[in-house]
């Protein structure tokens, strides 16, 4: 095929292929999600005899108690399990990049918890948390002496519900802010560190004053990619609380799907769907921007 | 063996003009060398001429064949790239026989071209290593040895020796003028380098911003630049130019400028009298001497070991570079007397850049 | 840190070396006591799956619970590898179904390795396209990630609406025949690539971009044809790269619980939706079984994440390395 003609083939047909499969698996969806959440409809009836009825379904969703306390909710989850591992993962990319014989092999074990199956995660702190499990063993010699049965049932009392999934988050994805800090602690310019040991500067003020600052990017790149995941959350909660106790563990990912798949509330589904679509694209337009911004500030700096 | 015609290229991309309408004839097996700074055209029209570049108007012919139309693999071409484009993950006997099982040559002829160029190229012991494996010497054979094995008309090269450290390269020049002799074929070479032009060319083309400047023998080059953009390219160190002003002076043409009068070539021609020039000297004109004519004041010394370069002061601020012998004792300071013969200046329009004669 | 003395008496320089030496050990004593304790943090819940899929239906909520099996057993693993029906006697719950892993397994093989082939496919032939032709504009290859940001439940909404609703209703009209996506392998393999085909062409573009461009020039001057240039030279040099981002994307598709929870079953179980399956099904959790599946779920993925992990390091570094 000669290659002028060939590069338009090349060049068309991988690209058509693509958009259309998007259109057709991702935008086409999405305005019948539209179109749905503009009706008044549960799935138990039949299609035919839904009605149009607005905005309705879009009031209903945004007076909904239960809606914006998952939604809070989720938020808190996300913040605090993102601070806890962004820490914890900060703190073992430093020590770790301090060994020199056996920092491949705890890299390697280190990575583990992020390659097993989130679902898996789940069903293993389930087995951890139960009343007759490893955790209350552990915790029995204290228990007893404050004279409590050591047999707690955690995923019975909210706020210990709340912290076992934030805690099974923690520990599985703590592994990957490790590797971000990891590689940012790597690439730090190790001229830079002794120009500054010449320059009589203690271990404090280099890391401080010069290591701290050149790993800003990967704490931002971190701190992004983590939330944006964790806003997300929906796998531990199936398994481990269903939600519960109550509502108390509710993520705003879990309550729609309770709404859809439980309740049938198709409509109203659609319409909280949409919502939070609009409000994961703010986030996202003000991460991007915050990004790009701090981009050109530090380019700013250095031009 | 074919010889080049390039009429009246032009290539632009969008508002930019990279190659501004040039006319060449390539004599048929002839050294020609490609020469000026980055961005001036030179490898966007060997790109044109290969067909990697498609031109936006002009003809391209190779051997009376007009070849526009063609495909890069239909013009007889073998090109040799700057980063030499070995394929990292082929031996070198595949290298160098990819060209030929393309066009389905059966395996047996194959495997005698390679050994042929293997051998003309004294890589033979190479030909099942990869080419990570090959130091820069080698890799740089291994490439030229996978464009002669399909016997072209043409050699392209585009800037083939700037990877290579100072003495690989010098080496390698000598190769390619060695294969050159040998293969009778028309090379067209392209470099940023005035001196790898100067030692290989049969003839040279300058280029700048998309135009030729000149075309013509290295030492027609040297002797006689037509614009001052060529004069100042070559040779080391740079020409030294004075602005001025032609007058006419009792025995002839006259230079008055920077301070200094200096006697011109008679055959001059009366058209340069009362416009703005420059005038160019080079280094290894400029004669210090008590014996001179013209004041300076010394300011550095650069000695090279077979000669030494005098920096010097000339009168209104105007500093010049002599290239005096080694013998030459001169103080940072001290002054001195200098002067240079009528035959040696070189005149251009201070506008146009274009040479006066 | 204080610097050493100078050369004062040898002795007092001697000490001071001791003092450093002593103080570096102890740094480095503490700095492995911590990573080992996280190591165990993060070993204890594997290992306590690993130890109760081996552990007799009595001992699974024993008190004080046990660490490993007193009575080991492969009871677990027989159970979930059965073939046909099964003995009640070996559910702990007589009138529990208890399930084997073969459905799970066989169906997640399959829609995982098919939506991975497809994705792999397509994404690099766009993705080459985007490298040497700027296919989509300057942006492109960033904003290509973007579709990564919707919620999935988002996704699984619309999906199901389209698959269960839209598609039979579309379908019945134009052919007379309701055909739905929902709970079918089709439909799932569908959502499965789209999802994923956006990490295949991010992962492929790398790749791609560090063939050169001048490679294709010298075979195309060697008069090889597009397709020729693509097969012999550019494809060998991805290889290691399709077959990395391959099984990350299968990785990606083995985990995904989502989708599959919400989208299929019964005629579609991952593994995943099965591995739930068990825990919803009863009050009393078949804690032994469920924990031989977790074991299985597990262990290639672990296997596979490891061979992949030194492409993972690079490519999770964001370009926070700077060149």
């Amino acid at each position: 095929m000669r290659w002028l003609a060939s590069e338009r083939v090349f060049r068309l047909i991988p690209f058509v292929l693509v958009e259309a499969l998007f259109v057709v698996a991702i935008l086409v969806p999405f305005a019948l999600t539209i179109w749905i959440s503009l009706l008044k409809w549960r799935a138990n009836r039949p299609f035919e005899t839904a009605r149009f009825s607005g905005l309705e379904n879009y009031e209903a969703v945004l007076s909904s108690d239960q809606f914006w306390l998952a939604l809070g909710r989720t938020f808190y989850f996300a913040g605090v399990a993102v601070a806890i591992e962004l820490v914890v993962g900060f703190m073992l990319a430093m020590l770790v990049s301090r060994c020199t014989r056996s920092r491949k092999l705890y890299t390697t074990v280190f990575l583990i918890p992020m390659m097993i199956v989130p679902i898996v995660v789940g069903y293993n702190f389930s087995m951890i948390y139960v009343d007759s499990g490893p955790l209350n063993q552990l915790l029995a010699p204290f228990l007893d002496r404050l004279g409590i049965d050591p047999r707690i049932r955690w995923l019975s009392h909210p706020v210990a519900a709340q912290w076992a999934i934030i805690i099974a988050d923690v520990w599985q994805w703590t592994s990957l802010t490790f590797l971000i800090f990891l590689s940012g602690f790597a690439a730090l310019p190790p001229q830079l560190i002794n120009a500054a040991r010449v320059m009589g500067a203690t271990p404090w003020q280099i890391f401080w004053r010069i290591e701290l600052p050149l790993l800003k990017p990967a704490i931002v790149i971190a701190i992004i990619i983590r939330s944006m995941e964790a806003l997300k959350l929906f796998d531990p909660v199936v398994l481990l609380t269903f939600g519960g106790p109550g509502t108390s563990t509710q993520t705003v990912a879990y309550f729609l799907w309770e709404q859809v798949w439980v309740f049938n509330k198709f409509s109203f589904g659609a319409a909280a769907s949409i919502l939070l679509l609009i409000i994961f694209s703010l986030l996202i337009f003000m991460g991007v921007y915050m990004l790009v911004s701090h981009r050109r500030a530090v380019e700013g700096a250095t031009s | 063996m074919a010889g080049i015609a390039i009429k009246s290229l032009v290539k632009t991309f969008g508002s930019y003009t990279a190659v501004d309408g040039i006319s060449l004839d390539v004599r048929d097996g002839e050294f020609l060398i490609m020469v000026g700074p980055s961005g001036c055209g030179k490898t966007t029209t060997l790109n044109m001429i290969s067909g990697l570049e498609t031109p936006t108007s002009g003809e391209i012919v190779i051997g009376g064949r007009v070849v526009n139309d063609l495909e890069p693999g239909e013009r007889g071409l073998g090109m040799v790239f700057q980063d030499l484009a070995l394929f990292p993950h082929m031996t070198v006997f595949e290298n160098i026989a990819f060209g030929l099982r393309v066009r389905k040559m059966p395996a047996a002829a194959i495997a005698e071209r390679v050994m042929e160029a293997a051998e003309a190229m004294h890589i033979k012991p190479l030909l099942t290593k990869l080419p990570k494996q090959c130091s820069g010497g080698e890799s740089q054979r291994v490439a030229l040895a996978r464009t002669i094995v399909t016997n072209p008309a043409v050699f392209l090269m585009d800037e083939p020796l700037s990877s290579l450290d100072a003495k690989l390269r010098v080496d390698m020049r000598t190769e390619l003028k060695r294969l050159h002799e040998r293969l009778r074929a028309t090379f067209i070479y392209v470099t940023h380098d005035q001196a790898e032009a100067m030692t290989m060319a049969d003839r040279i083309v300058v280029m700048s911003k998309g135009r030729i400047e000149q075309l013509g023998t290295p030492l027609e080059i040297y002797n006689r630049p037509a614009t001052q953009f060529v004069a100042g390219f070559f040779g080391t160190p740079t020409m030294n130019f004075l602005e001025g002003s032609v007058i006419a002076g009792p025995d002839g043409p006259r230079f008055r400028g920077a301070g200094l009068e200096q006697p011109l070539p008679a055959s001059l021609s009366r058209n340069s009298e009362g416009r703005p020039v420059v005038l160019g000297v080079r280094s290894e004109h400029v004669v210090i001497s008590e014996a001179a004519a013209l004041p300076g004041t010394a300011r550095l010394l650069e000695p090279l070991g077979d000669a030494t370069l005098v920096h010097f002061d000339a009168g209104e601020g105007k500093s010049l570079v002599a290239k005096v012998a080694p013998s030459t004792a001169l103080a940072p300071g001290a002054p001195l007397k200098f002067g240079f013969a009528a035959e040696h200046c070189h005149l251009f329009d201070a506008a146009t850049g274009l040479r006066h004669s | 840190m204080s610097r050493p003395p100078d050369t004062g008496t040898s002795l007092a320089a001697e000490a001071a070396r001791a003092r450093k030496r002593r103080r570096e050990r102890s740094r480095r004593v503490t700095r492995h006591a911590l990573l080992i304790a996280w190591t165990g943090f993060i070993a204890f819940p594997i290992f306590w799956m690993i130890s109760t899929s081996f552990k007799d239906a009595g001992e699974w909520v024993a008190w004080p619970p046990h660490w490993l099996p007193h009575a080991p057993t492969l009871h677990n693993y027989a159970q979930i590898f059965a073939f046909g029906a099964l003995d009640p006697t070996l559910s702990r719950q007589a009138t529990e179904q208890a399930f084997t892993i073969w459905k799970g397994l066989g169906d997640a093989v399959l829609v995982c390795t098919s939506a991975s082939l497809f994705a792999l496919l397509l994404g690099t032939f766009l993705a080459y396209a985007i490298s040497r032709f700027n296919v989509g504009g300057k942006y492109f290859r960033h904003t290509i990630l973007m579709i990564r940001m919707i919620p999935p439940i988002v996704v699984a909404i619309s999906i199901l609406i389209y698959y269960a609703i839209i598609v039979p209703y579309v379908t019945s009209a134009l052919f007379g025949v309701r055909i739905s996506l929902f709970d079918t392998y089709v439909g799932l393999v569908l959502i499965y690539t789209v999802t994923t085909l956006p990490f295949v062409i991010w992962m492929m573009l790398t790749f791609i971009d560090e063939v050169p461009y001048t490679l294709e020039h010298a075979a195309r001057l060697m008069g090889a044809g597009r397709v020729t240039v693509i097969r012999r030279v550019v494809l060998p040099l991805v290889a290691s790269g399709m077959v990395v981002t391959f099984l990350f994307v299968f990785i990606l598709n083995w985990a995904e619980f989502l989708l599959a929870l919400t989208l299929t079953h019964p005629e579609v179980t991952t593994l995943t939706v099965l591995l739930n399956k068990f825990q919803s099904a009863s009050e009393g959790r078949l804690y032994g079984p469920q924990a031989a599946i977790g074991t299985v779920v597990t262990i290639p993925v672990v296997i596979l994440g490891l061979l992949i992990q030194k492409h993972l390091v690079k490519g999770f570094s964001f370009g926070t390395i700077r060149k």
